[in-house]
């Protein structure tokens, strides 16, 4: 056979033989995974560009079920689906009878797969089992996802992702590196069918909010939003927060290890009586303790780094060091569990884990399920807050431009939607491509009305300062909101002064070192762009890694100061007269590694 | 005072940054790949910052030259006579005129079929080709039957022979090497023009007709080659003024002309980078900030160089007030005045 003619079958990616016909033997191979003939965890494809067939039957394929189409029927037939109501067959059933099928990817790629039992036509394979099936599992617990604009749906799922909630129902007994936990989980009143497929809402992840698109003084603009003190005290979006410290007593080679233990004052590296105050007699903290920055949570001394350290009275006495493990700097609070355990390594290990309540503050970040983000911007008395005629003061307000631009209608839906859900006692559908549209907001509407409610979600409404009536209606309602785990207070982080690297002297990084903020490259070239030469050389020197050096003026070699004989002096000539030169320390650092080059830079100084 | 004092640039502005920032921000939201624009004129130029990159970076030979040929006024509104210029520019080869070929190796024949449609697009006689042919050493060409031409080749071995009858199938018979494409166009005034794909200024600039203060290239070096350092000078400026033109900003032509002018004043191109301007900064210490840091020093090293700390980027290093904007002013009191300061009694 001719090349062109013949196709290649691969199996799990290696040739096993030729066919003639390789979209027929694609199909052959089908109808008998169907019929049972072959394993249903088989997948075929043929790649008509390539002209090959590919079979996958290794594992780790990610696989989605459809139901089977044939001649433009769909194989789940009324008759089956009544069965299937009265169990009298179940959803295995239907697999190995080659109704439903699993699909990998490459098989995924040739079929054309119908939405719903409405668009099938001659060319359909295949049909998803639900509309909703389409997505994964964090976004299909979105709401009326289908009214909301694309680019708002991958945003959304990122904030799902985000949302704090009852992650795991044993996080009493988990010691997670960090676990954020909402005290009062609700679930949605719109809620969806994975909701109750996957039993999301036996742990939901967020809380039902009154809102009000309106604005209070400026304070909500941009995403920003204002938030009723009243009811963060009754809870709402109050979280805890867990983070685990562990050690182990580690051993080292020559019979030395690691002893949890409250060092002794003679430790190198001791950091004070205070910092060792909470231990207990085995080193290690007590639980139920409140603990601050700085306080040790696990006692631990470490042998020396380096054997038999010289001393000038020969071999020096054993000095261990202090290697405890401490709150991280800017947290605190309350020592919730501590677990001592064994290592495979029949080493000793401790976990320590501290809880700490967060109330929500200016700066926290809340999101709804339709990628509408924001921050708290202020928190307002519940007394100054806008009220209805029944007294109802909105949790949270919103700015409304933060809809004509992202185009969510699907949260309005959902504010309409909750509205009448939480009037009329009841939970509303939200799944994805299940409504009817315009019928759902008319259904909403008269519930609402049927309440004494504006059938469009409009309130009037009463500013809380003054009393006064609000000229305009504002669309009130109750929207599922989660709260993300980004909160100021594991961020928020100042310096004025503070640690300075040790090989640079230069400010440390980042917010576990207290450190400051880089001023950059390009910070730099806009400062030169200025002219602002002064300003340059505060940030690149002034605050940052200022050094005085002694320079000769004979050899332009770096000396030091001698403080016992009061005098500079010249590595080279001691006689030399010397001069205090202002550098950056960086600087000092690149004339020594010039010099490890065997390259000796010298500076030539001016007269004065 | 003057308008021109209104607008000249203050002592110690840091036009360099400014120039840089100024062109390096359009050129990220520049489209990064090379695209291609193809329409009836059908040429192909390099657009966006891998344009700007290849400007900058003073590349040999852009990857798309194109030239824009004008024919002297006289007959600039005349079709036929422009005409002629581009029968003389665009290079045919003999694979284009021909429509298929016989080869006998051993024998070392080539039977060559005209094809009299091409020939005539180009005016082109058998007569022509067969001359042409002839010019290569060792070839016998001659007419055996209506539209065909027998190569002939005497050479040692059947690989030389192949060798000499690829060469002599992308023999250029007509036209100017280089100059793949050519197409006659009319501007709006009613002239007409050509412009190619390809460029050779050096033989273009020869051929009668050709409106030699017009010639055009976007070929930085042949520019240079041809016209000198000035025309080099004007024509980055242009190059880089029209990229960002086509991508829809704007920069002032002062920061482009600086840039332009910082790649040719030596008299010779250098490329902004580790091999031009940034490369040969008097400072070790800019020099080696930039790239390749030990290299720098060791040569410092070898030739005893010595760094006069009057640039920005050393200053920033040792930390030292940088000599720009305010740094570059010093204040100075005469010791008279300092005698009138009197202290405060409170
Ligand atoms: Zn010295």
């Amino acid at each position: 056979m001719a090349d062109e003619q013949r196709c290649a079958v691969y199996l799990d990616g290696r040739v096993i033989g030729y066919v003639k016909d390789g979209a027929a033997f694609a199909e052959e191979v089908r109808t008998n995974r169907r019929t049972g003939v072959v394993s249903g965890e088989i997948n075929v494809a043929y790649i008509k560009g390539l002209n090959e067939v590919h079979i996958n039957a290794d594992r780790g394929r990610v696989r989605k079920p459809y139901i089977v189409v044939e001649k433009g029927q769909s194989k789940m037939t009324d008759e089956l689906k009544e069965k299937l109501k009265n169990k009298e067959i179940d959803y295995n059933y239907l697999v190995r009878r080659g109704i439903i099928e699993y699909l990998d990817a490459e098989e995924e790629e040739e079929i054309r797969a119908a939405v719903d039992t409405k668009s099938i036509n001659r060319h359909t394979t295949h049909l998803e089992i639900d509309p909703a099936a389409m997505f994964g599992l964090t976004f299909s617990t979105s709401v009326f996802p289908e009214y909301n604009q694309v680019g708002r749906h991958p945003v959304s799922a990122n904030f799902i992702k985000q949302s704090q909630g009852l992650y795991a129902v044993n996080f009493n007994n988990r010691y997670d590196a960090r676990a954020y936990l909402l005290y009062y989980p609700q679930l949605p009143i719109v809620n969806s069918t994975t909701y109750r497929t996957l039993n999301i809402n036996r742990h939901p992840s967020g809380q039902n909010f009154v809102i009000a698109l309106a604005t209070y003084y400026g304070y909500n603009m941009k995403d920003g939003f204002v938030l009723n003190r009243g009811a963060i005290d009754r809870g709402l979006g109050r979280s805890l927060f867990y983070r685990t410290y562990s050690d182990e007593e580690r051993r080292y080679p020559g019979g030395q290890q690691d002893h949890f233990k409250i060092p002794a004052a003679t430790t190198e590296g001791y950091l004070g009586e205070h910092a060792y105050s909470k231990l207990s007699e085995d080193g290690i903290i007590e639980q139920e303790l409140p603990v601050a920055e700085g306080d040790v949570l696990i006692g631990k001394v470490s042998p020396p780094r380096f054997l038999e350290e010289q001393t000038s009275f020969g071999i020096g006495e054993e000095r261990n060091r202090d290697n405890s493990v401490t709150l991280r700097s800017g947290e605190e609070g309350i020592v919730d569990s501590v677990m001592l355990s064994e290592t495979t390594g029949a080493t000793k290990t401790v976990k320590v884990r501290v809880r700490n309540i967060k109330i929500p503050e200016i700066g926290d970040k809340f999101a709804s399920r339709h990628g509408q983000k924001g921050v708290a911007a202020l928190i307002v008395d519940e007394k100054d807050m806008p009220f209805t005629k029944d007294g109802i003061r909105p949790d949270i307000l919103l700015d409304p431009l933060a809809f004509p631009s992202r185009m969510t209608l699907g949260q309005m839906l959902e504010t309409l939607a909750g509205k009448a859900g939480s009037l009329g006692g009841k939970f509303f559908d939200g799944t994805p491509f299940s409504g009817e549209g315009r019928a759902r907001v008319d259904e909403y509407g008269k519930i609402l009305e049927g309440f004494g409610f504006d059938k469009f979600g409009d309130e009037v409404l009463y500013d809380g300062r003054t009393g006064k009536k609000f000229e305009a209606r504002v669309f009130t309602g109750i929207v599922y909101f989660n709260r993300l785990l980004h909160m100021v207070s594991t961020k928020l982080q100042v310096r004025s002064r503070g640690p300075v690297q040790i090989l640079t002297h230069q400010p440390t990084e980042g917010k576990p070192r207290k450190g400051g903020l880089r001023f950059g490259e390009m910070e730099r070239d806009a400062l030169v762009g200025y002219g602002a030469s002064l300003l340059i050389k505060d940030r690149m020197l002034d605050q940052s890694d200022k050094a005085d050096v002694w320079v000769c003026r004979e050899c332009g070699d770096i000396g030091y100061y001698d403080y016992v004989k009061n005098v500079a002096v010249c590595p080279v000539d001691p006689g030399a007269t010397l001069e205090k030169v202002e550098i950056s320390y960086a600087f000092k650092l690149l004339l020594d590694e010039i010099k490890s080059l065997h390259i000796l830079p010298r500076i030539k100084m001016k007269s004065e | 005072m003057k308008q021109e004092d209104n607008v000249s640039v203050a002592p110690g502005e840091a036009v360099g940054v400014v120039a840089a920032q100024s062109i390096g921000e359009p050129g990220t939201q520049m489209v990064l790949r090379t695209f291609h624009t193809a329409g009836i004129t059908s040429v192909v130029t390099t657009k966006g910052l891998p344009r700007i990159i290849e400007i900058v970076d003073a590349r040999k030979r852009p990857k798309f030259p194109i030239m824009r040929i004008w024919p002297e006024k006289e007959i600039a509104k005349r079709y036929e006579k422009v005409r002629e210029i581009w029968r003389k520019v665009e290079e045919v080869k003999t694979s284009a005129v021909i429509s298929n070929f016989e080869e006998d190796l051993k024998a070392g024949t080539m039977l060559l079929h005209l094809d009299r449609e091409k020939m005539g697009l180009y005016e082109l006689s058998a007569k022509t080709i067969i001359s042409k042919i002839s010019k290569k050493e060792g070839t016998d060409a001659s007419m055996a039957g209506d539209d065909i031409i027998k190569v002939k080749y005497k050479a040692k071995s059947v690989e030389a022979t192949r060798k000499a009858f690829v060469e002599i199938l992308g023999m250029a018979i007509v036209g100017i090497k280089g100059i793949i494409k050519a197409n006659v166009q009319q501007a709006d005034d009613g002239s007409f023009y050509i412009t190619t794909s390809g460029s050779n200024m050096e033989e273009v600039i020869n051929v009668e007709g050709v409106d030699k203060d017009m010639l055009y290239s976007n070929d930085i070096f042949e520019v240079y080659r041809v016209y000198g350092i000035e025309a080099a000078r004007n024509i980055i400026a242009y190059e880089l003024t029209e990229v960002i033109k086509d991508e829809g900003f704007t920069v002032s032509q002062r920061h482009i002309a600086l840039v332009a002018d910082g790649m040719t004043f030596t008299g010779k191109i250098k490329s902004i980078g580790r091999h031009g301007v940034a490369g040969e900064k008097e400072s070790v210490f800019a020099r080696a900030a930039y790239e390749e840091t030990v290299k720098h020093f060791t040569n410092a090293s070898f030739f005893g160089e010595r760094d006069m700390l009057k640039g920005v980027a050393e200053n920033i290093i040792i930390g030292k007030q940088i000599g720009l904007g305010t740094g570059l002013v010093k204040l100075e009191v005469k010791k008279e005045d300092l005698k009138k300061i009197k202290p405060k009694n409170d």
